[in-house]
């Protein structure tokens, strides 16, 4: 049976249909909810989140994944009301964005706690609101290299998800030599692996993107839009033309089934600013366009958006 | 009085409650180093951490009666804006026993700080500064307490804040600054635990220019400050040294165990006494009411009176200084100035 876990419960993998692979509804660093600056009422929240939903639903997207962390403002009772709402499935993460993202508590517990602790949120339940969590967040911590939390949380994940069959998302791809390395000693075949932000200003000069679809692993390029020809680009934003030539290059290499491509947008940012006019529906308004004017063809369109991520999603059980 | 600043005439000063400003001559005896319900940051989204408000409830109101029957009034609680404070509970809390609750502002140390003040979106993610933290602070006295992400409630009576037990970081630095020009600006006193060093830790807050009768040091009945001799020195810059581990019975045998026992505090508060610094002295117990994701330092919040005091008065300390102790000091210490 092919299955996905959404935040309304699982759903067969041949319904996701077009995929955001990694995206948010909000994110914001842990602590951030202490500081009113960024505080918004629900009724705002709604307003900047559901007509997103609703026009990626009207352009055809079946499935937003939450990329978003345990501590980072995840809210799953808030994407089942999206969700059942707008009509967009909705999969909710597991796991941390990075260790620096995790609070005391976790940032001092056992590789066995963080790893019941994932299985617990995949085959009960996140927190008391019935949601199960349908993917796995890691990450590396800001500094470009894997910190022992980080590699704990590696660890855990990687169990958590042989356990469960679920699939690893990561959060930057730098430090791919550690991270490739604990799964293989773990024992979890790379293809369960989706190397995110391959693609993005800071760090895609230091990405091994190629070596790392060479050991097997799925490659992220999601964070599609973030582009310094923004009216206000954040500090990793990489010029719009040279993100889609290294995309584009890559699938020249033969990589087209090994990839993955997102917006890493926020639906409505928690704890900081985000960023003016970016939002999920890149994909169909820009990205899609800019690939077909590039020359890709349906078949290959189809391949990263639906296919790809039905195989990287669905639970191997 | 050796060097302290003088803590002046309370009368007309009031204290900063959950409940609002109360008149600082009702609080009576006041414990300041408390913990109602303490959550160990990111416990509350522990698989196996249940947070049951009704039994939550339940067990501190149990425990705030038993104080009030002892013959408590005040329950500061000292853990600051990012280890389980629930500013409505403890409002319905104090109206159900009739204790008054103080609830504080500041966070630390480093370690326990969520990743928004240490590793921001910025490049490169620098920690936050003492004048973020101060702000921050200072605007959970002037403009009350947060619910995170739901509304401000009353205003926080209290900063506090803590080192890194191996010793004062840079970001730990940071928050004793900022807590300190937080207080400066609001009129609240400055709870600080030290690292491995208490009058340097002082000293950090004391270059703010924040008054010492503005703060008490924690932890002082710990081995090390009390080896080091710590309480007088930081009763003599005029600071308040609070003997807050009342009911740890310390043996030093094992690395938990490192607080003195209830005999040598007992002692070592005559000490100051004969000193003169019976005006600093504050006693407390650190109890966790209620404590998820880390041990409990299952005390009672009466342990002081119950057990101490009679402990005191057998070593000859007479019912003034009892009083000034766990009455005056306090009140002294809470007053908004």
């Amino acid at each position: 049976m092919s299955r996905v876990n959404t935040v309304l419960g699982p759903i067969p993998a041949e319904e996701l249909g077009l995929v955001a692979v990694h995206e948010h509804i909000g994110y914001g660093m842990p602590g951030s909810e202490l500081d009113t600056k960024w505080w918004k009422t629900p009724e705002q929240r709604y307003e900047e989140t559901v007509p997103k939903l609703r026009r990626f639903h009207e352009y055809g997207g079946g499935t937003f994944v939450d990329a978003t962390g345990i501590c980072n403002g995840r809210d799953v009772d808030y994407y089942r009301s999206l969700s059942a709402k707008t009509g967009v499935h909705i999969v909710a993460s597991t796991g941390f964005v990075g260790g620096d993202t995790a609070l005391p508590f976790f940032a001092r517990a056992s590789v066995e706690y963080l790893t019941e602790h994932f299985v617990h949120e995949i085959t009960v339940g996140i927190g008391g609101t019935g949601g199960r969590a349908g993917v796995i967040k890691v990450g590396v911590s800001r500094g470009g290299r894997m910190t022992d939390l980080d590699k704990r949380i590696y660890r855990a994940a990687a169990r958590a998800a042989l356990a469960t069959g679920v699939p690893v998302l990561t959060h930057l791809a730098i430090d791919a030599e550690n991270a490739i390395a604990i799964f293989d000693a773990e024992g979890l075949p790379l293809d369960r692996v989706l190397f995110g932000h391959v693609d993005d200003g800071v760090n895609a000069d230091k990405t091994r993107d190629t070596w790392i679809a060479e050991q097997g692993g799925r490659i992220g390029f999601d964070t599609f839009g973030y582009e310094t020809e923004l009216e206000d680009p954040p500090f990793w934003a990489r010029p719009r033309k040279e993100r889609l030539d290294h995309f584009l290059r890559f699938i020249g290499q033969g990589h087209l089934r090994k990839v993955l491509a997102s917006a890493d947008a926020n639906c409505s940012p928690l704890g900081w600013p985000g960023v003016k006019g970016h939002t999920v529906n890149y994909i169909f308004e820009d990205l899609i366009p800019d690939l077909r004017a590039a020359g890709l063809d349906e078949a290959a369109i189809t391949t990263i958006f639906v296919d790809n991520p039905a195989d990287f999603m669905t639970i191997q059980k | 009085m050796t060097g302290a600043q003088t803590a002046g005439n309370s009368t007309g000063n009031t204290v900063n409650t959950v409940l609002g400003p109360v008149p600082a001559q009702e609080l009576g005896v006041a414990a300041v180093h408390e913990a109602l319900l303490s959550v160990f940051p990111g416990a509350q989204y522990g698989f196996d951490v249940t947070l049951d408000r009704a039994e939550i409830f339940e067990t501190l109101a149990g425990k705030l009666k038993d104080f009030r029957r002892h013959g408590g009034g005040t329950i500061v609680d000292s853990t600051g804006m990012f280890h389980g404070r629930d500013v409505r509970l403890y409002e319905t809390l104090s109206r159900t026993t009739g204790v008054h609750i103080v609830a504080s502002t500041g966070q630390g140390p480093e370690e326990m700080l969520g990743g928004y003040f240490l590793t921001p979106q910025t490049n490169p993610p620098t920690p936050w500064p003492a004048e973020k933290f101060a702000d921050l602070f200072a605007k959970e006295v002037t403009e009350g307490m947060v619910v995170p992400r739901v509304e401000r409630r009353g205003a926080a009576g209290l900063v506090a804040t803590a080192a890194t037990l191996a010793g004062m970081t840079a970001t730990d630095e940071s928050l004793f600054r900022g807590a300190a020009r937080a207080a400066l600006a609001t009129g609240v006193p400055v709870s600080i635990r030290f690292g491995n060093d208490a009058v340097r830790d002082l000293e950090v807050v004391l270059d703010e220019k924040l008054p010492a009768g503005r703060v008490v040091v924690g932890g002082l009945d710990r081995r090390d400050a009390v080896a080091a001799g710590a309480p007088f020195e930081v009763a003599a810059r005029g600071a308040y040294v609070a003997l807050d581990h009342v009911g740890a019975e310390g043996t030093g045998d094992t690395e938990d165990d490192t607080h003195v026992t209830d005999a040598e505090r007992a002692a070592l508060v005559i000490e100051l006494v004969e000193a003169g610094h019976g005006d600093r002295i504050l006693l407390s117990s650190n109890a966790t009411g209620v404590a998820k994701g880390h041990p409990a330092n299952d005390v009672a919040y009466s342990a002081v009176l119950t057990t101490f005091v009679p402990l005191l008065a057998k070593q000859g300390l007479g019912d003034g200084d009892v009083r000034r102790i766990l009455v005056d000091n306090p009140r002294d210490l809470l007053s908004v100035r």
